[in-house]
């Protein structure tokens, strides 16, 4: 039994079992709202990390919109906070993993805004770029589940598309 | 300027450090939270002197990538660590001060938001 839920089933004595049950659930949502906090103040942190990354992979060949920025930042915030809501902020374990992926991000926006003849990376880019990330990842996930139902992993991977693809909401 | 903004400005600098250092070149994650701390404080303050991102963009990241290629430098053949960051900052707030004075402007120091970049 989860500690959690042993502590549920055993009220301390005098205490009625289902106010019990109710402050065990307050401290779990406070528990929650702190991490939420946190993690809302850590996720701009790793999202200058990322897009440092994609920088260094863009270089100089080309110059990145403003509106593309805001669109990369407003659609993997999201993405990113549902994941350490989920996850728990692992970003030092999986930083290399996602940096790779920013590379990728990356890579494909220069290619988008090439053959569209774009003088910069536009939203139009960044926008097919990102998809082409999301469905690498999606296709990694489904290859990590596999490989975990086949018994070939530890369980402590770190997480990659956790990330970029996780669904928000 | 909502927050929102200052972090989104924070991001496309960060996207421009990024383009100068290249990818020979590995950061560390502390280097990114110590140029973060330091500029969201400075960025903010400038914007509230009536700073606008629309007219100095393309100034400031330009000194962005002056900021990367100064901590290339420093970093030697190493990581950017945080040392390397905070010297390459002190080379680029001292240009910074030098422009001011050259525009006409009080040579405060750059995190006071006198300077047009950084």
């Amino acid at each position: 039994m989860h500690p959690r839920e042993a502590a549920r089933a055993h009220p301390p004595k005098g205490m009625e079992s289902c106010d019990w049950v109710a402050a065990v659930n307050t401290a779990e949502l406070d528990r929650r709202f702190e991490d939420s906090l946190e993690f809302e103040h850590a996720v701009d942190y790793i999202l200058d990390d990322c897009f440092f990354t994609v920088g260094q992979m863009v270089g100089m060949r080309t110059t990145v919109d403003y509106d593309a920025v805001v669109w990369w930042r407003d659609h993997f915030r999201a993405k990113f906070l549902a994941a350490m809501l989920r996850q728990g902020n692992r970003w030092i374990q999986d930083r290399q993993n996602v940096a790779a992926v920013g590379w990728m991000l990356a890579e494909r926006a220069v290619r988008y805004a090439a053959d569209a003849q774009a003088p910069s990376i536009n939203i139009d880019a960044a926008r097919k770029a990102a998809v082409d990330v999301e469905r690498y990842c999606q296709l990694h996930a489904k290859r990590r589940v596999s490989a975990l139902k086949n018994g070939s992993s530890d369980g402590a991977l770190p997480v990659i598309a956790g990330y970029w693809c996780t669904p928000v909401g | 300027m909502t927050v929102p903004d200052i972090d989104s400005i924070l991001h496309e600098c960060f996207l421009a450090v990024g383009q100068a250092v290249g990818t020979e070149r590995v950061f560390d994650f502390e280097a990114v939270v110590w140029w973060r701390t330091r500029y969201r404080r400075a960025f903010l303050e400038a914007i509230g002197r009536g700073n606008s991102w629309t007219r100095d963009r393309q100034r400031v990241t330009a000194v962005g990538r002056f900021l990367g290629q100064r901590a290339v430098h420093h970093a030697g053949g190493g990581p950017i660590n945080v040392r390397a960051a905070a010297l390459a900052s002190l080379d680029v707030e001292a240009a910074c001060r030098m422009n001011a004075v050259r525009e006409g402007l009080r040579p405060e120091p750059c995190t006071s938001g006198a300077c047009l970049a950084f």
